[in-house]
C-alpha cells in the first residue's frame, strides 16, 4: 500500500455578500487553481476529485470535473455538511493509498448569499422542513441556541465563557488576510452584541460567506521540494450516533475519540494545533470535551484559563467565527488547510512554534435537535 | 388540533418523533400513531433574527420533554419558561405549546 499525504492547499477570496455573477463555480475554480499551484501539480495529473457544496446543484461532481477539464478515475460527492471535508479527506487518503488515484483534489465551496442560505436552512431535511421551519426556528441558530442553554446549565457556563472563544479566535484572525472579520474584539463588545437567538448573540453565530477551499493529496514524494508533507496518522468518523435521542452535549466524536488517539499513537496533550469545527462556540467545547482535550470536563475553567489566557492554539486562522463559513463543507476544509499550513511552518504571523502534530475535526448536518455527523483526524508533519 | 402526533413502535412501544422507517431500538418496521398532550419546557430561545429576512417578528421556541415520549421542539405561544408544564397542539401540522390555564 502506498503512502498518502496532503501536499498542497489553496483557497479563493472570501466575500460576505457575493455580487451578481459571482457563482460557487468561480470560487471553486479559484481555490482549485490555488491548491494545484501550491502543490506544484499539473491539472492533467489529477486523477481523483471529491467535492462538497450546498450550492453546486443542479451540477454534480462530474459536471464540475467537466468544467474544470479534469478526466478522472476516482470521483466523490459528499453530503455530510460540516463533516464533509473530514469525510472526503478520509476517502481521499484511502484512494491514494490503494493507488486508485495518484493525485486527488478535495474541494468544497458555497456562494448561497444570505437569502439562499436562509432557504437551505429551512429545507435542510424533511424533519426541518416539516417540523422546525414552520415555527420560525431561525435555522441552525435556533437549534444551537437550545443546545447552548443546555450546555450552560449542565456545565455551569456563563455567557462570557463563550466570549473567550470568540475573542481568542478574532485575535488569530487579525493575522489571517483571508478572514472577513479581523478587527480586535473585546469582552465588552462581545457581551454588548445584539441577541440573535437567546442565548446566542452576534459573535456566537458563524458568519456565512461565499468562498471555496481545496487541498491536494498524493504520495509524499510529490510534495514540493523543501516542503514537508502532512500525513494523516489516524481518521475516524461517526454518523447518526444516537438517533437524536440525547441532549446534543456530546457529538459523534464521543464514540471514537479513544480509538482515534490510540490509532494515532499520541495523546491529546501532544497536540500543538487544533482546528475544531466552530459553527458555534458551544460545539467547539462539546468536540474538545469529546476528544478528551478539556481536563476534568471543566468547560468553564478551560474557557477562562486555557483559551482566555491563550494556553492552547485553537482555530489559529480565526476559525469560521471570524474568518467566515463558506458553507459547511468548505468550512471544514478551512480547518484542515490551516492545520497543514501550521505543520508545514507556513502560517506566517500566526505560526505556532515547531508545530508537528494537529487535530482537525468536522461536525454537522443538523438533523433535528443537533448535528448527526462528526469526524476527526490526527495530522502530523512528515519530514 | 389538540396534542402532537407521534409514532409508537408496534413491537417495543418506544415513541419517536419525527417519523422513522425502522424503530431505532428494536428495528421493528411497524408504527402505530399516537398523540402526546403535555410536556415540560426544558430550554427556551427567542428567535430575534432570521437569516435573509429583514422584516421579522421575534418568536419563541422551546425544547419540550413529553411525558413518556420523545423530546420535541415546539413554537411557544406564551411566556412559559423552563420547568413549566405546557399543553401541546398542532397548527397546520407543526408542533406548538402554551401554558396550561
Amino acid at each position: 500500500m502506498q503512502s498518502a499525504a496532503i501536499i498542497g492547499v489553496g483557497q479563493s477570496a472570501y466575500v460576505r455578500h457575493p455580487q451578481p455573477g459571482q457563482s460557487v463555480h468561480g470560487f471553486i475554480r479559484d481555490a482549485v487553481v490555488a491548491a494545484l499551484k501550491d502543490a506544484q501539480v499539473d491539472a492533467r495529473d489529477v486523477q481523483g476529485m471529491a467535492v462538497a457544496s450546498f450550492s453546486l446543484a443542479p451540477d454534480t461532481a462530474v459536471d464540475l470535473a467537466w468544467k474544470l477539464g479534469l478526466s478522472l478515475r476516482w470521483l466523490l460527492q459528499d453530503t455530510n455538511g460540516g463533516s464533509s471535508a473530514m469525510n472526503m479527506l478520509g476517502h481521499a487518503v484511502r484512494g491514494v493509498e490503494s493507488s486508485t488515484a495518484d493525485v486527488i483534489l478535495v474541494v468544497g465551496g458555497d456562494a448561497t448569499g444570505l437569502a439562499g442560505y436562509g432557504r437551505i436552512a429551512s429545507n435542510y431535511n424533511i424533519a426541518t422542513r416539516d417540523h422546525l421551519a414552520p415555527l420560525g426556528h431561525g435555522g441552525p441558530n435556533g437549534v444551537y441556541a437550545l443546545v447552548a442553554s443546555r450546555q450552560m446549565k449542565a456545565y455551569g457556563l456563563e455567557k462570557s465563557d463563550y466570549g473567550h472563544i470568540a475573542i481568542a479566535q478574532r485575535a488569530w484572525a487579525a493575522k489571517n488576510p483571508f478572514a472577513v472579520y479581523r478587527a480586535p474584539l473585546t469582552m465588552e463588545e462581545y457581551l454588548a452584541a445584539p441577541m440573535v437567538a437567546d442565548p446566542l448573540s452576534r459573535f456566537d453565530c458563524v458568519p456565512v460567506v461565499a468562498g471555496a477551499q481545496a487541498i491536494v493529496l498524493a504520495h509524499p514524494d510529490r510534495a514540493p521540494r523543501g516542503r514537508a508533507s502532512v500525513r494523516v496518522r489516524a481518521h475516524r468518523a461517526s454518523f447518526n450516533y444516537d438517533n437524536q435521542e440525547g441532549d446534543g452535549l456530546q457529538t459523534g466524536m464521543s464514540t471514537f475519540a479513544s480509538e482515534l488517539w490510540q490509532a494515532a499513537g499520541v495523546a491529546p496533550a501532544d497536540v500543538d494545533v487544533a482546528s475544531i469545527y466552530d459553527d458555534y462556540p458551544t460545539m467547539v467545547l462539546a468536540q474538545l470535551d469529546d476528544l478528551g482535550m478539556i481536563p476534568d470536563h471543566d468547560l468553564a475553567r478551560f474557557c477562562r484559563r486555557d483559551i482566555g489566557e491563550k494556553r492552547r492554539a485553537i482555530n489559529t486562522w480565526g476559525g469560521m467565527l471570524s474568518a467566515g463559513q463558506p458553507g459547511g463543507p468548505a468550512g471544514g476544509l478551512n480547518g484542515i488547510s490551516e492545520a497543514v499550513l501550521q505543520l508545514q511552518h507556513r502560517a506566517g504571523d500566526r505560526q505556532v512554534k515547531d508545530a508537528r502534530l494537529a487535530v482537525a475535526t468536522g461536525y454537522g448536518m443538523t438533523m433535528y435537535r443537533y448535528g448527526g455527523t462528526a469526524a476527526a483526524a490526527i495530522l502530523e508533519r512528515a519530514e | 388540533m389538540s396534542g402532537i402526533g407521534i409514532w409508537r413502535c408496534a413491537a417495543c412501544k418506544i415513541a419517536v418523533f419525527p417519523q422513522r422507517l425502522l424503530c431505532p431500538h428494536c428495528h421493528g418496521d411497524r408504527f402505530e400513531p399516537d398523540r402526546v398532550f403535555e410536556g415540560v419546557v426544558e430550554e427556551v430561545s427567542v428567535i430575534r433574527h432570521m437569516i435573509g429576512q429583514t422584516d421579522w417578528t421575534p418568536r419563541r421556541i422551546a425544547n419540550v420533554r413529553t411525558a413518556g415520549g420523545p423530546s420535541i421542539t415546539v413554537g411557544l405561544r406564551d411566556e412559559s419558561g423552563p420547568g413549566t408544564v405546557i399543553k401541546l397542539f398542532e397548527e397546520e401540522g407543526a408542533p406548538y405549546g402554551r401554558g396550561k390555564t
